[in-house]
């Protein structure tokens, strides 16, 4: 339909019998993008990826690579490489027959194989390793097998499924920088699936957040961590505080009121509710500050929320502190406090507390 | 608080203990020492005979390789043998291609009756050889064909070997072999035959490329227990070859009927011998792939 993307989905849908793996979800992905489907597992974010690649049909709408819609096209007719979660590398082949199995399928001159073989493997810093055997190198060894694999067929698009999944942590974040860096050096549009949040956050141009079949939202990682569009992207990324609220008014000013019949202004507020609604207002533990009662402003501001409670968790975690706070009617909310204090931690169990944010932080979402 | 420990009282004898530990390694020892005796005697005084100067299958009198001679000179012996070995290569090339072409067929595609399919084809391992020789013997004289010779030189030999016995051996080969690839089959990656078709494959490509060396060590496998199956087999053979034809088991039941030489201890040496070689070729190749995952079924 339109060249302007590198892979474009209009309204897919995949169903497996009864199951709706894939529900209407549209996705448009830049050239040259670094693009994360980000999910839970069974989400339908492997799904999606199996489907640009061909090993899945859609059971119904479209999927455009380059402007050229797809179809019923085989895997073999695609644009499109994979890296697979657990690699698949060719137990029976060397690493450099691995590597060079997508250009002899497409019949490329011996000569020609051999030195693209060699770039690839100089790329992933794999060139001793050649004549090995898949069974004979480490797990971070064969990831990069499995990307020299099919980055060197120079697709259109680099569809990666979890690659890292099977790394240890400390291997896994040097992986990620090196892939990262690797997808700028080669300018390949990379689509990648994970269900590691911070993996995304690190990694991504944009991602989207999908659950139960349908994406929830895209944007790039600050978009998807500082404004979440809904309660499931604020809960599945990061940490946040759910504090149920009721809309009391939602212009000029968003205006809630908790259980307890403390008021407070909000920056932003989910499309579709209604004054009087039921809500969550959803703020992030690190967004937020405590007060000594005595430290209550003179002159109360709109712009800064001013919430009553009491101290009833204390948890050290090295650059900070996570302080459990019990408001009035029960509600338990966390704040995180970096720990820059001098001498003893400042709050004790059951102290009275003023929890205070900035308004612009809050976000109030459906239920 | 204090909370109330219970004790147990455990009688303990040093030398008692130790007495226990030895004897039990001992009748451990003596078991297995047994068992082995039980299953192996038999053949090593079969082998021993073998190579007895005199008549006797019983007594020993000295060394000779009179036996062997005398078997090698034996054209009906000797025509028994390239009929077994005929018979076997034949069985086992239709078998092995039937077989993993059925286990692929039985692994990878849906279809209606698979079920019925997939436990008829364990039939031939379960029932009884006398049950499939007898329901293969009547087909055979109810249909009228496959008595008639197969007339062909193999290695220089002339051999006439009934179509019958092929069907016959190829008919239960043929479930081995498909198990045996199952097997294989079923332990295989499927994401290894997805990656090569990303890579640009085509369905045949992939299966030339990826499926068939990945099954190969299940395949050389089924064929090497399908070779002995037909090697060994008396049953069957018997029963569908009609008159006048022997493979080796079969005129070594003959042999016996007319009385024991260490001539048939010979020629049951030979068998014992190709059997040995096949099961240490199948070992062989197993450790040389270095496919640690590999688990072969058969032998």
């Amino acid at each position: 339909m339109t060249d302007t993307y590198a892979v474009e989905l209009q309204d897919v849908v995949k169903q497996f019998g009864d199951v709706i793996a894939v529900n209407h979800v549209t996705l448009q992905i830049h050239d040259g993008e670094f693009f994360s489907l980000l999910g839970p597992s069974g989400c339908g974010k492997t799904t999606t990826l199996r489907m640009i690649a061909g090993f899945e049909m859609p059971t119904s709408g479209a999927i455009y690579i380059h402007g050229q819609r797809q179809g019923y096209r085989p895997p073999n007719k695609r644009p499109v490489n994979t890296v697979f979660q657990n690699y698949a590398l060719f137990p029976h082949m060397t690493v450099a027959k691995n590597v060079a199995f997508g250009l002899e399928m497409k019949k490329l001159a011996k000569e020609d194989i051999k030195r693209r073989v060699g770039e690839a493997l100089e790329m992933v810093r794999l060139s001793g390793m050649a004549n090995r055997k898949p069974k004979q190198l480490s797990g971070g060894q064969q990831q990069r097998v499995a990307l020299a694999r099919a980055l060197v067929n120079r697709p259109e698009v680099l569809l990666l499924d979890e690659p890292l999944g099977a790394l240890d942590l400390k291997l896994r974040k040097a992986m990620q920088l090196e892939l990262k860096a690797l997808q700028e050096e080669v300018g390949i549009t990379f689509i990648y699936v994970t269900h590691d949040q911070e993996e995304a956050l690190t990694m991504s141009d944009r991602i989207a957040v999908m659950n139960n079949g349908i994406v929830h939202q895209v944007g790039n990682p600050e978009e998807i961590y500082e404004h979440p569009a809904d309660r499931f992207v604020a809960d599945f990324i990061g940490e946040t505080n759910f504090i149920p609220v009721k809309v009391v008014a939602l212009s000029p000013a968003i205006v809630v009121e908790l259980n307890t019949g403390e008021r407070v202004h909000a920056g932003w507020a989910e499309e579709g509710l209604a004054v009087g609604d039921n809500a969550v207002l959803s703020i992030r533990p690190e967004k937020m500050d405590l007060l000594e009662p005595h430290e209550r402003p003179q002159t109360p501001s709109h712009n800064i929320a001013l919430i009553q409670g009491s101290i009833s968790h204390l948890v050290y975690v090295g650059t900070d502190t996570r302080h459990t706070v019990t408001l009035r009617d029960g509600t338990n909310v966390v704040v995180r406090l970096q720990n820059v204090y001098i001498g003893e931690e400042p709050w004790e169990i059951g102290e009275e507390t003023i929890v205070t944010w900035n308004a612009a932080h809050a976000r109030i979402l459906k239920e | 608080m204090t909370t109330q420990t219970e004790t147990t009282e455990f009688s303990y004898h040093p030398r008692w203990e130790q007495f226990k530990s030895k004897l039990g390694g001992w009748s451990l020892t003596t078991y297995g020492i047994l068992a082995f005796a039980f299953l192996y005697l038999p053949i090593i005084i079969l082998v021993i005979f073998s190579f007895n100067e005199s008549r006797s299958v019983s007594k020993w009198t000295g060394f000779s390789l009179h036996w062997y001679s005398e078997m090698f000179q034996d054209d009906r012996i000797m025509l028994s043998v390239w009929n077994s070995l005929f018979l076997a290569v034949v069985s086992t090339a239709i078998a092995t291609v039937l077989g993993t072409l059925a286990a692929l067929g039985l692994e990878r595609y849906q279809f209606r009756g698979k079920t019925a399919i997939d436990s008829m084809f364990y039939l031939p391992v379960i029932i009884p050889d006398i049950a499939m020789a007898i329901m293969l013997l009547l087909f055979f004289n109810m249909s009228g064909i496959g008595f008639t010779p197969w007339k062909v030189q193999f290695f220089g030999v002339k051999l006439a070997v009934p179509y019958s016995v092929i069907i016959g051996h190829v008919a239960f080969n043929t479930s081995f072999v498909a198990i045996v690839v199952r097997a294989r089959l079923a332990q295989m990656d499927r994401t290894l035959e997805e990656a090569a078709q990303d890579l640009y494959a085509d369905t045949w490509r992939t299966f030339q490329r990826i499926t068939l060396p990945m099954l190969m060590p299940g395949i050389i496998g089924g064929a090497l227990l399908a070779f002995t199956l037909s090697l060994d087999d008396f049953v069957i053979t018997f029963f569908t070859s009609g008159a006048g034809f022997n493979t080796l088991p079969v005129r070594v039941f003959g042999m016996i009927k007319k009385g024991v030489t260490p001539k048939i201890n010979a020629v049951s040496t030979l068998m014992l011998a190709v059997s040995l070689s096949l099961v240490i070729i199948s070992i062989l190749l197993r450790t040389r792939s270095g496919d640690d995952e590999t688990v072969q079924m058969g032998f």
